[in-house]
């Protein structure tokens, strides 16, 4: 029975040795995480509940409540309006970086001499698009499609959509091409996505007798949905730290700000958090939708 | 009599086929077999792309020719995309206005120590995320998910009071120790290119090390990592570049002192009109003065990484095929 016993410890200890190695690995990424990450998102939380005040001891939390997200929400509207607009041009931004990038790998995944050289130049903008350099390209009025104005594109929004689909319209139509800067690594993404699709497929449905067309839709498309969705979340992701997006500078000046305080802003952030949950957790459903549908399920 | 007849039909009709063969063969040179391998069908994509590229780098070229030109250029609207005449004057402003060699130099040490940092801590974690055995390893990979899909606005407040209460604020830790932790600018992605390496390598290496003695970490530090190589290059490419260009923490976290050249470009008028009696219109105007000196700043600023993505271009590309998204 002792002996037994004594085995079943011999046992466990040998394999915590096996797992301690392991964790051993893992443990700068748990310290930074649990120090980076899931710290500063509680903290946010709770913050976000709270008034801070900063005195000389230090922090000073007051317990408010939803006041902040009340406040927010009801008696100071423009952030909710900003936010809304925001969307309503990321929800154009989006369908525009995908189709642009899965039209584009289309074509670079064909073979055509320079095909290396097309392939650098539409990965170039992720070496440098990034924050100040782009808003002050962008200062200069360099990011808009140079036949914006010779054909009145303006003028054919409004009378084609009006309201704020004119608005969100336009507004992406003036940043398009520095939005399509954003799309350097989805192209490429795309491109290892057509390589995995198998030669013999092809081959199958032409002796069948389908058109280049009908081989498209029926095997290209479905077979790439699961990368749609994939970059339709990296995107996302991407889109964060997209110059233009109008949370991040708000955040930051109400931290700083003596009326509003970390407090609120921390309570801004989740409010914006909470709604791309939303988008991301629509890209994820409609991708398994869509995947299921074509039969691939991957 | 017949004879002949029948000789000369057939030779007519020979020749008609060989011509119409060689019609096919052209036929098939032009329009190809397929919709996609014909000379014709390479033109048109060529063209498209051509024309897109165009399009796509036209901001590019306008910066590099508005900051070459001279301030006559700049009003005349005559000159287009070609200046008159070469003038490195807003080069020899931009130089001072950054402070280029102080800033690049600041740069330089933030992104090539975070990346090395990062490329260490992602390797080690996608690592044991691939080989090692222990429980919780899905929880963990996911929570490496998550933390991609967080948006750094949640995290920033929290961030910024935790700096200051360590004091890090405006100081290279901010950038080093994150970085150190897996936490870096995309650290995510990082593990999950280093992860999708070592599962492809072959059992056989570990059990044979494993036979002659060699502990764990001998294994990883002598045997793993060395065959990691191309993977470390790509990660920290991707990590150098994406730290020289941060630019939403960086004006938070190094707003002041050590300072990155992404902030001076902020400044730069600031110090312009410090340095140089220039009168600046209203900020974001388009105002000939200050266009072409922020325009040379802002190719100064991109032409270290252009340089670096010049040379190493082939591992970038390949790096996002490493990155195993694409199973």
């Amino acid at each position: 029975m002792k002996a037994d016993w004594e085995r079943r410890k011999q046992y466990w200890l040998f394999r915590w040795k096996d797992y301690g190695v392991g964790y051993l690995f893992m443990l700068p990424w748990i310290i930074g995480f649990c120090s980076f990450v899931a710290f500063p998102v509680g903290w946010s939380v709770f913050n976000s509940f709270h008034k801070i005040t900063i005195t000389a001891d230090g922090f000073q939390y007051t317990w408010v409540g939803l006041d902040n997200y009340r406040h927010m929400l009801f008696e100071n509207s423009a952030y909710p309006i900003i936010l809304i607009t925001y969307f309503q041009q990321m929800l154009i931004i989006i369908p525009l970086i995908l189709i642009f990038a899965f039209f584009v790998a289309l074509l670079l995944n064909q073979r055509f001499p320079g095909r290396g050289f097309m392939r650098m130049v539409f990965f170039l903008p992720v070496i440098f698009a990034t924050g100040q350099v782009v808003i002050e390209l962008f200062s200069q009025g360099a990011g808009e499609l140079p036949f914006m104005e010779q054909y009145r594109v303006k003028e054919l929004a409004e009378r084609f959509f009006g309201g704020w689909v004119e608005d969100a319209v336009v507004n992406v139509l003036q940043q398009a091409i520095i939005i399509l800067w954003y799309s350097g690594v989805q192209i490429l993404i795309f491109i290892a996505g057509f390589q995995t699709i198998p030669k013999t497929l092809y081959e199958a449905i032409r002796v069948d007798g389908a058109s280049p067309w009908e081989s498209f839709w029926k095997i290209t498309f479905p077979w790439m949905i699961p990368f749609i969705g994939l970059n339709a979340i990296y995107t996302i992701v991407d889109l964060f730290t997209f110059p233009f997006n109008p949370v991040l500078e708000i955040v930051s000046r109400n931290m700083f700000t003596a009326t509003t305080g970390y407090g609120y802003a921390s309570a801004m952030a989740w409010l914006y958090f909470l709604l791309i949950l939303i988008l991301i957790l629509f890209a994820l459903w409609f991708t398994y939708r869509a995947s299921k549908k074509g039969g691939y399920a991957r | 009599m017949r004879l002949a007849e029948t000789a000369k039909r057939l030779r007519l009709e020979a020749e008609d086929r060989l011509s119409s063969r060689t019609a096919q063969r052209v036929k098939r040179f032009v329009l190809g077999q397929n919709l996609n391998d014909g000379w014709l069908a390479k033109v048109i994509i060529l063209a498209m792309l051509t024309v897109i590229a165009y399009l796509y780098l036209n901001p590019l070229l306008e910066m590099i020719s508005t900051s070459l030109k001279s301030l006559s250029d700049l009003i005349d609207p005559v000159v287009g995309l070609i200046p008159r005449e070469i003038d490195l004057h807003n080069y020899i402003d931009a130089w001072k206005g950054l402070r280029y060699p102080e800033a690049f130099a600041n740069t330089l040490f933030l992104a090539s120590i975070g990346s090395v940092f990062q490329v260490f801590s992602c390797a080690m974690t996608g690592y044991a995320l691939a080989r090692l055995n222990f429980p919780g390893k899905r929880l963990f990979l996911l929570l490496t998910i998550v933390t991609f899909l967080v948006p750094p606005q949640i995290t920033i407040v929290p961030l910024y009071m935790i700096y200051h209460e360590l004091g890090f604020l405006h100081t290279p830790f901010v950038i080093f120790i994150p970085a150190l932790l897996g936490q870096g600018v995309r650290g995510a992605l990082f593990v999950l290119i280093f992860r999708q390496f070592f599962l492809a390598q072959p059992k056989a290496l570990e059990e044979a090390a494993k036979m002659d003695g060699a502990s764990v970490f001998r294994l990883y530090f002598r045997i793993m990592l060395p065959l990691a190589g191309a993977s470390c290059l790509v990660v920290f490419l991707f990590s150098f570049i994406w730290y020289w260009n941060m630019h939403y923490e960086a004006t938070l976290f190094l707003s002041q002192g050590f300072t990155p050249l992404s902030i001076r470009l902020e400044s730069l008028e600031m110090e312009l009109i410090g340095n140089r009696a220039l009168s600046f219109g209203e900020e974001g105007a388009k105002d000939p003065v200050s266009e072409g000196p922020r325009m040379a700043a802002a190719f100064l600023i991109i032409l270290p990484p252009l340089i670096v993505y010049l040379i190493a271009q082939r591992w970038f590309t390949e790096g996002i095929e490493r990155t195993g998204m694409v199973e």
